[in-house]
This record gives structure tokens, C-alpha cells and sequence, in this order.
């Protein structure tokens, strides 16, 4: 995110301003501190301030409804499309598949394999203790029974203690993007799509 | 974008203190989590803030606490009472002597590297951490880090050793595990704990993210997937499957 700047930054007004805890570097600064400087203090933070040279990333919101993300579900096992996270617990294996839920690897005689995959819209961490699963589930913790690993149990949701990707804009910088709507829904994440034309909104 | 990360290590266990009594088996993340469980407490963090859920109804967790604690934060890792929790800048270091009420011991700032990502895991007293410098961590050379944290307060890095661009990292007795993207699995022995030698490296094919040493095996999250190996003899993994 930070390795176009260190160029010139101008401001203009042409654009759609979204943020709220302003950058602090306005003007020329010298590359190498800029290198330092900024990440660390507009990671995500910035004002939106067009660069002249910006390059043409193009960031799509991904909309969906509150009623769909929070749709979980206990599916047969499937191939693993974006490995993340793993987790060890008794002889079972967790491991997530990036946003869409937790792959369950019974462990059992060295011969481990899948015996489901329980789907949670924008899971990326788990967590259990004593037979009860916590995941993330986009803003919630939510919290399955596993006594039977092969078919969770879906036992508490606690609402909005999660921080959502932003609504505004992309968490990136100097980046266009597509201008936010949000009688659309909520936007789950943003997509990177270089090809669309350029859209009116940058930061 | 990504939510991101985790960690744990103890091995499976029933947790007493701190945290409160449990009598609950407790599972085990990788260092890359961002989740982790002591006792009667769940420890999450995301972005900025580090929470805490009391689960001693396991079936209900209540939020009891938020910590603001930086920005970026990204993975975290129990040992003990301590909470060790790694950002690109540096690691915090939290007593959950409270376990309720985190409270910030000490913060580690490698001077070797700017900034960086970095998993961490610890061990008695000393505790590593890779620093990995490559895309949006920044910094020039990534670095295994070793830090002495025999007085908590004051951790002091001792040595570090040049890698490719490592991540996770994990360690079974006296031989710790390090995942690097394009070097595979080295294995460090680790038993003079803040001098640790490369002793073994599985073979680069897979792209290993983090690892969980657990029990006798040992779980590797790749590109793909899932490699597991036999670590009955802990320096030298014989691989057991891929799971994709």
C-alpha cells in the first residue's frame, strides 16, 4: 500500500472525501521518509488525496445483505480453495478457507481427512475450547457445539463486536474505486479489478 | 483487508491458571492467529484493539473488556500469564495475571529491522519472532529475531539470523520451526535458547505459511492446503499427507 508514494502529492477537491482522521503530509517530502512515515500513520487512516501520478488500481465494493452473511451452514467436505488459518484441537485439524468458513480433518490413525467443511461468510479465525467452536463470522463472534465434529452445532451468535471492512473506501491508498452506495447493502470486501474504467472516486 | 492473524503452543492442555480453573480441553492455534484461549478467557485482535470474552459459559461469551492497543495489529500468542501480541512495529508484551484486564508489560522494537511483520511464539525466557520484510511489512532484510525476556519488562533481542521471507513459526522441545515461503520448513535447535542453529529444511515444495507442532505431528499450512508430518523424531519430519 505505501510503495507509490514518495512521489508528488497534490491535493484537489475533485473527489469524493470519505475520511475522517486526516494524513498529516501534505507536500514533497523526501521518498525514504515517506517510506517510514506514512505507513505508519495512514495505514488506513487517510484522507483521500489524489496523486497525479496515482496508479490505476481499481478497488469494487463487494455488496451483500446482513440476512446472507450471517447464513451459516454444515456442508460435505470440499476441496480447499484459499488455505488460511489452522488449528489443532483433540484429533482434529481446522484449518479455514479464507471468507467462507473452516474445513473439519478428522486426524484420526495418522490417516488424516475431511469429514465437512462448516460454511461461515467471512470467516479468518477460530478458536475452541471444551467442544465449543468460536469463529468470526464479519462483525460477530459466532459459537457451534462440536461434540460431533461432523456436525456442528450452531449455539450463540454475539452481534457487532468485530470491526467491518470499511464502508467508504477501500483500505488502500492511492487506489480508484467504485463510489460507495449504501442503499446497496453492506460491503463484505473489495475487489481489485484494474480492467473496469476508471470510476470516480479515488484515495 | 485481511482481518488477519493467531498463536498458541503448550500443547494441548487443561488450562488451571491463569485465566481460572478449567477443566475444558483447550485446542492450539498457529502463530499467525488471532485468536487464542487461555482458561476461562477468549483473546481476540483485531486491527487496533485487543478483546476479551469470558467463556466460563462456554456456550455464552461475554464481552468484558477492549484494549485499544495500536494499529495493525496482527497476530497473537499466549504463554503462560503473558499475552504476546505482534504488530508491524513491534511486540506487546500483556500480563493476564488479570485476566480480565489485560495489562501492557513491555513492548519489543527489533533495532535490526523498521518495520516488518512478525509473528512471535515464546518459550521460558527467551521468545523469537520472524521479521518478515517483503511487500506491505516494509524493512530490507528479513530476519528470524531472537529476544531474552527473562526480565519481561526490558525484552532485549540477542541474535537474529538472515531468512528468505519467512512466516509462522512454531517449536517442539528443542527444535524450532519456521516456515519460509520459498525455503520450506527450517529446523533451528534450539537447546542454547537464544543461539539457535539451522539444522534441517524440508524440501521447499509448498510455500509453508505457519505451523502447529502438535502432539507428534507436525500441521503445515501451505499454499494449497494442509502437509502434515510424523515429528516423532523431532528434527527429522517424515511427511504423513497433503490435504487440499
Amino acid at each position: 500500500m505505501a510503495y507509490y508514494i514518495g512521489k508528488v502529492i497534490k491535493s484537489k477537491n475533485r473527489m469524493q472525501r470519505n475520511g475522517s482522521a486526516g494524513c498529516l503530509i501534505k507536500n514533497i517530502v523526501m521518498r525514504k521518509l515517506l517510506l517510514i512515515i506514512i505507513p505508519a500513520l495512514c495505514l488506513f487512516s487517510c484522507d483521500p488525496k489524489p496523486l497525479t501520478d496515482v496508479t490505476n488500481h481499481i478497488y469494487v465494493p463487494v455488496y451483500s445483505t446482513l440476512a446472507a452473511v450471517q447464513q451459516y451452514s454444515v456442508e460435505p467436505p470440499q476441496p480447499t480453495v484459499q488455505a488460511a488459518k489452522i488449528y489443532a484441537y483433540k484429533n482434529y485439524i481446522f484449518q479455514n478457507d479464507l471468507f467462507t468458513g473452516v474445513h473439519i480433518i478428522d486426524n484420526k490413525d495418522h490417516d488424516p481427512t475431511k469429514i465437512a467443511f462448516l460454511k461461515i461468510p467471512l470467516n479468518s479465525d477460530i478458536a475452541i475450547k471444551g467442544n465449543y467452536l468460536y469463529a468470526n463470522n464479519y462483525t460477530d463472534l459466532v459459537v457451534f457445539d462440536i461434540t460431533n465434529p461432523a456436525n456442528p452445532q450452531f449455539v450463540k451468535r454475539v452481534a457487532n463486536v468485530f470491526p467491518p471492512v470499511s464502508q467508504d473506501y477501500p483500505p488502500f491508498t492511492n487506489v480508484y474505486f467504485q463510489c460507495t452506495d449504501k442503499s446497496k447493502g453492506v460491503i463484505i470486501r473489495w475487489e481489485q479489478n484494474d480492467s473496469l474504467p476508471l470510476p470516480n472516486c479515488r484515495r | 483487508m485481511l482481518l488477519s492473524s493467531f498463536s498458541f503452543f503448550a500443547c494441548e492442555k487443561n488450562s488451571s491458571s491463569p485465566g481460572g480453573k478449567s477443566t475444558e480441553t483447550t485446542g492450539q492455534g498457529g502463530s499467525l492467529a488471532t485468536f487464542a484461549i487461555v482458561g476461562n478467557y477468549l483473546y481476540t485482535v483485531d486491527n487496533s484493539q485487543l478483546k476479551v470474552f469470558d467463556i466460563s459459559n462456554s456456550a455464552d461469551p461475554q464481552l468484558k473488556n477492549t484494549e485499544d492497543i495500536g494499529f495493525t495489529i496482527e497476530t497473537i500468542f499466549p504463554f503462560k500469564d503473558k499475552l504476546f501480541i505482534g504488530s508491524p512495529t513491534q511486540i506487546f508484551i500483556y500480563s493476564i495475571e488479570d485476566p480480565a484486564h489485560p495489562k501492557k508489560l513491555s513492548s519489543a522494537i527489533s533495532p535490526t529491522v523498521m518495520r516488518r511483520c512478525d509473528p512471535v511464539v515464546a518459550k521460558d525466557s527467551v521468545a523469537y519472532a520472524t521479521l518478515r520484510t517483503n511487500g506491505p511489512c516494509g524493512g530490507t532484510q528479513s530476519l528470524l529475531a531472537v529476544y531474552n525476556i527473562k526480565d519481561i519488562t526490558q525484552p532485549e533481542q540477542v541474535a537474529t539470523y538472515p531468512l528468505g521471507e519467512p512466516y509462522g513459526l512454531g517449536y517442539s522441545g528443542d527444535v524450532l520451526y519456521v516456515c519460509d515461503k520459498w525455503s520450506g520448513i527450517l529446523l533451528f535447535d534450539i537447546s542454547q535458547p537464544y543461539d539457535p542453529v539451522l539444522i534441517n529444511k524440508t524440501l521447499a515444495d509448498g510455500q509453508y505459511q505457519d505451523v502447529i507442532p502438535y502432539q507428534n505431528t507436525l500441521i503445515c499450512w501451505t499454499a494449497t492446503g494442509l502437509i502434515l508430518y510424523d515429528i516423532t523424531d523431532n528434527r527429522n519430519p517424515v511427511i504423513i499427507k497433503n490435504i487440499n
